[in-house]
């Protein structure tokens, strides 16, 4: 069969931010969904955004309630998210209550109530909800449910409607209730309490017709509604930029040059060390480089708020607040403790898209993983791989800080064991140096290319950090108890 | 929370029970005013609340009503929903029986699903009337019942 020949399956849009991505582009029309989970992980607010988003007067939206919360008191709650336009009730958007119908007639009046009401409205969407209550109703008489959900998908889909079942079903069901097979669509929605936190999951288990994104996504619910967040934020597909042979300035001179002349576009930068080695201020200065030479920046915080951010940079001569007024700089401040991986990165990537960033900071990996949601927090290294895969996948080069704890008797790259995530590497730590505790950086690795293998000696003054000469009159520097070197023992 | 009738809903129960009273010829005019009003409610609120929920709101409403007007002493509600034993007006009334039961089924309503969803459900049976639950003077003033 050609491409010509094959029906074209329209795609609906959801009306959930998100999720049209997840579904590979929306929803199929005239496909028959169940949205299943236990009680209150969202099912009816989603519903309901399908409703609102492609209900009009022409092909309104029939919302059929059974066994469950009667539409009343779904009307008084529903109404309170930003969605739900009260000028589209019974115009566009139709509650009908069958409870007394499957009381008195059973599923053959429900079935013939729901024909007749579809027949006379027209509608472009169905929901049924809740299903479950009808189906354990009769679940001595499997036959008989097979049977009624097979009519009723029929019945739905031959009338050119889009159709959602809501019901509460316990994963075990799915291989014995006949109405999973009968579906084209399955949406089964999580609600998972790790700790103190809660989070919300949802999985698109089946989809008929179009290649949705497998596993599994978090969302949210928010006065807006649901907000999904696609585990590939819609970054798979996407072709790799290749590397450029641009190399982006650190903002500080002898910095670049250590680096073999700047980090080379589209690279993840790591800089890590103990407190008050001037991780930040480093990054600061990257960012601020990239401002002045036109390059918007976004910088990532957790531990301050962006006016603190911008003003500690101002006290190291960096003007950050005229860029963040202008646009050019956004710096997020991810609010802590119960953030998915997957909504920080939407966070991230609708910045980028706003201020068509091409440096992003994230500043530090450490308050990074603790602002996570506990179970977030198995995943981070995971997520760190694949958030710097497809960031710098599309060109973005990221420098993140990461606080290490200083020992003298050894040299650890990373404490989370994420240095193969990263393009390159700059340690900062501390030396004892005649009395005083002064500051070396190291360029650990450049995947790149080449790059200084001088250590040399820094410091942190009001105009930034500076890079001071080559330490040559001592060895075992990396050890932070360097020693004089015999070279530079006076001669008798 | 407070279970007596709005000034609101008063105003809009007084003007959809003399709307009926009016509508003299209309099919069912032999059945009080307040009853035509309340079986008007009856078909969308059952389609929303089901025919239980319904009648449970207007069994509600009565119960309320009943302490503001004596008159409705006698009513009840049926299985069906439908509302039976009001007394005939007489020219003492002050104002047509059963308008406190109508004000305390809307205020119920409002309580329930907010102003804006109640107005737009009376709207849409009483087309040819404004209402406005928030500021009833902001209706429109050439409607009939004014």
């Amino acid at each position: 069969m050609t491409r010509q020949d094959k029906v074209i399956i329209q795609k609906l849009p959801t009306g959930v931010p998100g999720l049209d991505e997840i579904l590979g582009g929306g929803l199929p029309q005239f496909s028959f969904n169940i949205i299943a989970g236990a009680p209150g992980c969202g099912k009816t607010t989603l519903a309901h955004q399908f409703v609102f988003a492609n209900a009009t007067p022409e092909r309104p939206a029939l919302y059929f309630t059974v066994l469950g919360e009667p539409a009343l008191k779904m009307l008084r709650y529903q109404q309170q998210y930003t969605f739900f336009n009260v000028s589209k009730l019974n115009s566009s958007v139709r509650f009908i209550d069958l409870s007394e119908i499957l009381i008195h007639r059973g599923f053959a009046g429900i079935l013939d109530e729901i024909a007749k009401d579809v027949e006379a409205a027209s509608p472009s969407i169905v929901v049924v909800d809740s299903f479950r209550t009808v189906v354990r109703g009769a679940h001595d008489n499997e036959m008989e449910i097979q049977v009624f959900v097979q009519r009723l998908g029929l019945l739905l889909t031959a009338l050119e409607a889009t159709t959602f079942l809501i019901g509460e079903y316990a994963e075990s069901e799915l291989r014995d209730n006949p109405v999973f097979t009968v579906a084209d669509g399955l949406f089964w929605l999580y609600q998972i309490v790790e700790r103190n936190s809660i989070v919300r999951k949802l999985q698109i288990m089946k989809l008929r017709g179009q290649t949705s994104v497998p596993g599994m996504h978090t969302f949210r619910i928010t006065d807006a509604g649901v907000q999904a967040f696609s585990r590939t934020l819609g970054l798979t597909g996407r072709p790799r930029k290749m590397p450029g042979q641009k190399r982006l300035s650190i903002g500080i001179p002898q910095l670049d040059e250590m680096l073999g002349g700047g980090i080379p576009e589209g690279d993840s930068l790591l800089i890590a060390g103990s407190s008050g080695t001037g991780k930040s201020l480093l990054a600061a200065q990257f960012i601020a480089a990239g401002i002045r030479q036109g390059e918007p920046g976004i910088v990532a915080v957790f531990e301050e708020r962006p006016d603190e951010y911008a003003g500690r940079a101002s006290s190291f001569g960096l003007d950050l607040d005229t860029p963040l007024h202008d646009g050019s700089l956004q710096v997020i401040y991810l609010r802590p403790l119960d953030l998915s991986v997957d909504e920080t990165m939407q966070e991230i990537l609708d910045a980028i898209r706003k201020t068509g960033a091409r440096r992003l900071v994230i500043d530090s990996l450490a308050g990074f993983e603790m602002a996570l949601a506990p179970g977030f927090r198995t995943d981070f290294r995971e997520f760190l791989y694949w958030m710097i895969f497809a960031l710098t996948g599309i060109g973005i080069t990221i420098l993140s800080t990461l606080e290490m704890e200083e020992t003298f008797t050894e040299f650890p790259v990373s404490s989370y064991s994420i240095s193969f995530l990263t393009d390159d590497i700059i340690r900062l730590r501390y030396v004892e140096i005649e009395g005083q505790l002064r500051k070396i950086p190291t360029i650990i690795k450049m995947r790149g290319g080449a790059h200084s293998k001088d250590i040399r000696e820094y410091e942190i003054t009001s105009k930034g950090v500076i890079i001071g000469e080559r330490l040559t009159d001592y060895d075992h520097l990396i050890t932070g108890i360097p020693r004089r070197s015999d070279r530079s023992e006076p001669k008798e | 929370m407070n279970q007596t009738n709005s000034p609101e809903a008063q105003d809009i129960a007084r003007r959809l029970v003399a709307y009926e009273a009016g509508a003299g010829s209309a099919p069912g005019a032999n059945t009080p005013a307040a009853f035509r009003v309340s079986e008007k409610l009856r078909r969308p609120l059952s389609t929303l609340a089901g025919a239980t929920g319904f009648r449970a709101l207007l069994a509600r409403a009565l119960m309320l009503a009943k302490r503001e007007d004596h008159s409705l002493s006698a009513v009840c509600v049926k299985p069906d929903g439908s509302l039976e034993g009001l007394k005939e007006p007489n020219d003492d009334d002050a104002e047509e029986p059963g308008v406190a039961l109508i004000a305390q089924l809307l205020r119920l309503l409002v309580a329930f699903i907010g102003e804006a969803l109640t107005t737009r459900l009376v709207q849409d049976i009483w087309s040819d009337l404004s209402f406005n639950l928030t500021n009833p003077g902001e209706a429109n003033r050439h409607d009939p019942t004014r």
